[in-house]
């Protein structure tokens, strides 16, 4: 009797959050996923003490693979509920990561030691460098988009072109090599772990979500995009606003070159970065961020990260072929949209 | 064609909006449908335009019982629900967006423009219109736009329409027009629904009505039968006390500005209102009032001229600017550019002031709750939690959430701007008694608004406007809806 009676209540708690709270059905949807990943991890280990450190490590994999999208995708959070896009975060993460290489260059060509600085200044001023190229390449765009009036699609299209086609003209002549010392920023292990990217993720992933709930300009940026008129006749600053967004998203691209640069390196110009965007702005969405604006969540955006990621890690284990994965990329955003869509009426 | 609706009944969960609500319309007869926000009109036309289901009741149509599913039920029967915003395409011509959705096409699957053209003009005839059915919709004025939706309900051989608050934006000469054309669809057997707050064209144009009150059908008859203050007493459920206008102890300028001009919607404008006093702006739709507070207020055109706030010298480029002079604006049209429909309750009132209540580099969510429970209080706005959406209320209590937003942040100066558009009877009264609260707590109110009685209501003084220019200053005796018309109409000059 009793227990009929709990079992009566789970299905029609389940049945409310699955109307009523719009990531509910992406939150199931990741569970099952992290279960079918459980099997396809088998279970051929000895000991449960073997297969644990198996899971655990292929899970640290799992999220230290995908800690530059996530931290990319924080700042497109924001930038999307403010209505906006940023399609130029793969470019100028190029860009921002040719910058950091120039300044942190061990060899006779890096600028810092042919004026004698080696070492962890020379880190510091080239992670410094960088964030600061960030910041200014997103206000930059911000300008565009405020003052310039330019839509943010336009505006920042215009950008991804230009960031990556002039940081491969000038980086051309010059392999600016990453000291060893650097790449101890990402992968700096403990007990053969190398988890910083996850903690640098979810450390800003926290920040920007007490950003987002807890200030007033994380309150404005929900008020700008959903009615940008109400909000600037309300005395708030809009293109501040707006400019803000942009440039926080600069900086996070900037953080993300760093770990880029620190994790592999070296930085391929041509490619690296590219598809990031689509990458980016497929979690936000996944994560029941509304494109129109105003509607969204930090949170959201976190889960939508980790179900493409567990997807995609998922995928490799059972076997699919590298070139479908992307395909079940397209079905996830499509699917999440269409079950969001529906809880919503 | 003969509608009769019968003891229908809707609720929205617990919350019950019909009780067995029962209404009729006879062919050829103008019926208004009246009652204050949250009465039930909008559920009952919405089930009789199929856009909601009735839990109980039936719907029949010339003795036969029907039922609508969906809007295109409804419409094929002959319903055609007029919406109060409007639902044209500006860029397209007036004929393209009569025939939006039914294009004729001729064999090839082209567009037939040339018999669309002809089916309008027909259209347009037969409802004695002069209009060009090639002129892009978006060079008609408000009045022709209306005239354009009911000429589309009219192609489709609407046999009843359903207007909702057709009048809310239009002009004086505007509405004479959008009347009679009621009047020619009257005589060619239209049944036409009303909904209306205002009562003095109810008595115009209709001959009959119903009032909702609460979810219950309160009365209905013959318009000959009843006067509007019945109709008032009936739709609030008890007397409209008329408050005879206090007047306000009025103290230094608090504003003042002298020869605006944006060289576009207003020109040479000079006023001055001290602290204390109710001042109205009025004159008919297009006489530049709304554009010139607006840029008053940094948010509009830039303009020429100077303006003194408190004594000093003053120019203002942006609202953040207007604000930290004490300014307050409560814009018109709420919905476009007065709440933010993803926001909460709570959020929506204290947008203004949020940004200077902190706690370090975080909200002080601790004050701005109290700040806004201390308005909910004084404005008295019915609602639920805090956190419920902004959308969840009524028109009126939007509109106080609204007013909430500007009076946590205690402005020296406030610029109302038509404070009860979409607002019912009761709240309306609540808003004017607000008015001239803050006007003894020493506030400088300036209530920009086309309906005439209104400013006699609010006001001490009024300036009339008539294409971007002050006409004249009305104070006094002077100050009566006859006088504000004669000018406002430009009939003194």
């Amino acid at each position: 009797m009793e227990k009929t009676n709990s079992g009566f209540n789970f299905i029609k708690w389940f049945r409310k959050m699955w109307t009523q709270h719009p990531l509910f059905s992406t939150a199931c949807a990741l569970l099952l996923m992290a279960v079918l990943q459980i099997i396809a991890l088998g279970f051929d280990q000895a000991t449960f003490g073997e297969w644990l450190s198996r899971y655990v490590r292929n899970w640290i994999n799992i999220l230290r693979n995908n800690a530059t999208i996530g931290i990319i995708a924080l700042g497109m959070t924001f930038v999307i509920i403010t209505g906006g896009i940023d399609l130029a975060v793969g470019s100028t993460l190029v860009a921002i990561g040719a910058i950091i290489m120039l300044f942190i260059d061990g060899s006779q060509t890096g600028i810092l030691t042919a004026l004698g600085i080696t070492g962890v200044p020379a880190y510091m001023i080239g992670i410094l460098m960088g964030l600061l190229a960030g910041l200014l390449l997103g206000e930059f765009t911000g300008v565009l988009i405020t003052i310039g009036r330019i839509p943010p699609f336009i505006a920042t299209l215009g950008m991804m072109k230009i960031c990556r086609s002039v940081t491969q003209q000038c980086m051309q002549t010059i392999n600016p090599s990453v000291p060893m010392g650097f790449t101890r920023i990402a992968n700096f292990a403990v007990g053969r772990q190398m988890f910083m990217p996850i903690v640098y993720w979810l450390i800003i992933a926290f920040i920007m979500y007490w950003v987002s709930k807890h200030t007033a300009f994380g309150r404005h940026v929900f008020a700008v995009g959903s009615n940008e008129r109400a909000s600037k006749l309300s005395g708030i600053n809009v293109n501040r606003v707006k400019r803000m967004v942009y440039a926080i998203m600069g900086l996070l691209v900037g953080v993300a070159s760093v770990l880029q640069v620190s994790r592999i390196g070296a930085m391929d110009y041509a490619n690296a970065g590219s598809g990031y965007e689509m990458d980016a702005i497929a979690a936000v969405i996944v994560g029941g961020t509304s494109m129109a604006g105003g509607r969204g969540s930090i949170g959201g955006t976190v889960l939508g990260v980790l179900i493409i990621a567990v997807m995609n890690n998922l995928l490799n284990l059972i076997g699919v072929p590298p070139f479908l994965r992307e395909a079940f990329k397209g079905v996830i955003v499509i699917g999440a949209v269409l079950l969001q869509k529906k809880e919503k009426n | 064609m003969n509608l009769n609706m019968k003891g229908i009944s809707k609720s929205f969960g617990a919350n019950l909006v019909l009780d067995k609500v029962s209404f009729s319309l006879h062919s050829g007869e103008i019926t208004a449908l009246l009652g204050e926000n949250g009465a039930g009109k909008s559920t009952l036309m919405n089930i009789l335009g199929g856009v909601l289901p009735a839990d109980e009741g039936v719907i029949e149509i010339d003795g036969q019982a029907v039922g609508f599913s969906t809007p295109k039920e409804s419409l094929d029967a002959g319903i055609a629900f007029i919406h109060q915003e409007l639902n044209l395409i500006n860029d397209l011509a007036i004929y393209e967006n009569l025939f939006i959705g039914r294009e004729i096409r001729s064999k090839w699957g082209i567009l037939d423009k040339k018999a669309m053209i002809e089916k309008t003009e027909e259209v347009f005839s037969r409802m004695g219109l002069s209009l060009d059915p090639e002129a892009m919709v978006r060079t008609l004025d408000a009045s022709y736009k209306q005239i354009v939706e009911i000429s589309r309900a009219m192609l489709m051989d609407a046999r009843i329409v359903i207007m909702d608050e057709p009048t809310t934006s239009l002009t004086e000469t505007e509405i004479d027009r959008v009347f009679s054309l009621m009047r020619t669809l009257k005589k060619e057997g239209v049944g036409i629904i009303f909904i209306s707050h205002k009562l003095n064209e109810v008595m115009e144009i209709c001959d009959s009505y119903t009032v909702l009150r609460d979810g219950h059908m309160i009365s209905s008859g013959s318009i000959g039968d009843v006067t509007t203050d019945a109709l008032a007493k009936m739709m609030v459920g008890h007397d409209v006390v008329e408050e005879k206008r206090a007047v306000h102890k009025s103290g230094a300028v608090a504003i003042s500005a002298s020869s605006l001009s944006d060289g576009i919607f207003f020109n040479d404008i000079s006023f001055s209102v001290r602290s204390g006093e109710v001042v109205g702006f009025t004159g008919l739709l297009g006489d530049g009032r709304s554009e010139l507070f607006l840029s008053v207020f940094g948010a509009g055109t830039k303009h020429t001229g100077t303006m003194e706030i408190d004594g000093k010298a003053a120019v203002i480029h942006s609202p953040s600017e207007a604000v930290s002079l004490g300014i307050g604006y409560v814009p018109r049209n709420r919905k476009e550019n007065g709440i933010v429909k993803d926001l909460d309750i709570l959020e929506n009132g204290s947008l203004v002031t949020m940004r200077s209540r902190k706690k370090g580099p975080f909200l002080d969510s601790g004050r701005i709750k109290e700040e806004f429970d201390k308005e909910k209080k004084d404005l008295s706005i019915k609602m639920g939690r805090n956190i419920d959406p902004i959308t969840s209320l009524s028109g009126g209590n939007q509109q106080k959430v609204v007013l909430a937003k500007w009076l946590s942040a205690d402005p020296k100066i406030l610029i109302l701007d038509n404070p009860t558009q979409g607002v019912d009877v009761g709240a309306k009264e609540e808003i004017y008694t607000i008015i001239s609260r803050l006007a003894d707590k020493g506030v400088a109110v300036i209530v920009l608004s086309s309906e005439a009685h209104e400013i006699v209501r609010t006001s001490s003084r009024c300036y009339v406007m008539y294409h971007g220019r002050i006409l004249t200053e009305l104070e006094g005796d002077n100050l009566n809806e006859h006088e504000i018309m004669r000018w406002a109409t430009g009939a003194a000059i």
